[in-house]
């Protein structure tokens, strides 16, 4: 048991990593990684709301009709991002955040690792695994969107966490700053991470 | 228990809606205060910025409650006018309980529509007037702050804010303070048309109410010279009456020296 527990927190973050290996939340992987401050709050929330919805669709999983079990998740994990989403916007510290990420926070509903988690993971598993796969699956996401995060603000801004750390007389490509990019660097982490782990390489 | 009967399927899911929405509903009742005060101070910030009450930067640094506090030490009046350019409405400026006009949305629309409006007047301590603009950018909604020098018609400084323009591009409007910081020593030129205009090369005419726009941004550059535009055509009736005063009344002191000095 115990094994299997440390199964489910590492496996979503390397082996089984929802960004690198499944190929899951591309979208907003793209979008909210140009500054790192931005990716870690989107990282964070993601955390909360898999966690979360893992959690109560876990608790709920004996009693949800099966014909319309997917609605009832919308409509728990659609709660989670909506409660993340206010009480980001209620912080004095993250109000400024919340608005840069604009629409992102509330399309965490349409990321696909929440609902195949819940589908995959917590409809069959008790609720503390499903909280732990949840959160270790919101860790998989975030870690690559750190990642992401960090080298774009670098070579975009020549800044980390918005602090100048390149020379002033860096001049910031702009290439970075776009989309584009994040999928060319998106491409070289799935690279290295296949180059490391020969487990996940097609044969 | 049969949990595929129609009748459990229903019950079940009502109740579910019921508990999600009841929990949202209080969540967005206990939250309100504190989004409201949030969104007032960010309003407070970028007018202050505009105003050159402090810099940007030293601004966003500030707590919500200092930034509540600076206002209202600085400020002398806020009104709000109809397109008339007539006071219709006054703005409380006490620190308890500040009041300002910051959903432009319906503004922007009510002045398309040549209907009923309240635009928001700021006056500073300092002398400078301070009004909003707002309009379409490319991907969302742009909104900004013009402060005037007492003068009515000099610009004395900007600032800018969009919703989701591009990063790099269409953000600069906002992330470059050299873009807002061109804003200012230019005049608008009250009745003309465009009244301001922010354009490819636009500087090069040497035209005194121009701005360059930004390249690799055309759409966002045009939305804001149409929100500038929009707006200033509003205010119009009250800031170009207040500027043809003010030239008056400057050329009323050159008579007097003229009179002093026959004398």
């Amino acid at each position: 048991m115990d094994k299997k527990l440390k199964e489910t927190i590492l496996n979503p973050i390397l082996k089984g990593n929802p960004i690198t290996v499944l190929i899951l939340g591309i979208c907003s992987s793209l979008a909210v990684t140009v500054q790192l401050k931005g990716a870690l709050v989107m990282a964070l929330s993601v955390i909360a709301v898999t966690g979360l919805s893992s959690l109560v669709c876990s608790l709920l999983r004996n009693s949800i009709p099966n014909r319309v079990r997917i609605i009832v998740q919308l409509v728990v994990v659609a709660m989670m991002v909506i409660l993340v989403d206010q009480i980001l916007k209620a912080g004095e510290g993250t109000y400024a955040i919340d608005k840069q990420l604009s629409v992102y926070i509330g399309l965490i509903i349409t990321n696909c690792i929440v609902m195949g988690r819940i589908e995959a993971f917590a409809l069959g598993n008790k609720p503390i695994p499903s909280l732990l796969d949840g959160l270790a699956n919101g860790v998989g996401y975030g870690l690559i969107l750190v990642i992401v995060a960090f080298f774009r603000e670098l070579l975009g801004s020549g800044t980390l966490f918005g602090l100048q750390v390149l020379p002033a007389g860096y001049v910031p490509n702009n290439l970075v700053i776009l989309p584009p990019f994040a999928l060319i660097l998106l491409g070289c982490i799935i690279w290295a991470h296949r180059a490391w782990d020969k487990d996940l390489q097609e044969k | 228990m049969n949990t595929n009967s129609n009748a459990y399927t229903v019950i079940y899911t009502t109740l579910v809606v019921v508990v999600v929405a009841a929990v949202l509903a209080f969540t967005a009742m206990k939250l309100k205060p504190s989004q409201s005060a949030n969104a007032k101070a960010e309003t407070l910030r970028q007018m202050m910025s505009a105003a050159g009450i402090k810099t940007t930067d030293e601004l966003y640094a500030t707590k919500n409650a200092d930034v509540l506090q600076l206002y209202a030490e600085n400020i002398e009046q806020a009104y709000t006018i109809g397109l008339d350019g007539k006071e219709n409405g006054t703005l409380s400026t006490d620190l308890k309980n500040i009041e300002l006009v910051d959903n432009l949305k319906p503004q922007n629309k009510a002045i398309k529509d040549s209907a009923e409006v309240t635009l928001p007047v700021y006056i500073f301590k300092s002398g400078v007037a301070v009004m909003p603009i707002y309009g379409a950018g490319l991907w969302g909604p742009i909104w900004g702050y013009i402060a005037f020098q007492p003068d009515c018609r000099t610009i004395a400084g900007a600032y800018f804010d969009h919703e989701s323009e591009t990063p790099g591009l269409g953000a600069k409007i906002k992330d470059e303070a050299w873009f807002r910081e061109k804003f200012i020593g230019k005049t608008v030129e009250w009745g003309d048309a465009p009244a301001f205009l922010l354009a490819k090369n636009a500087e090069a005419t040497g035209a005194e109410n121009a701005v360059d726009a930004i390249s690799g941004a055309t759409m966002t550059s045009k939305g804001l010279n149409e929100a500038l535009n929009v707006w200033f055509k509003a205010y119009e009736n009250h800031f170009g009456i207040g500027a043809l005063l003010s030239a008056l009344s400057e050329g009323e002191t050159d008579t007097t020296d003229l009179n002093e000095e026959e004398e």
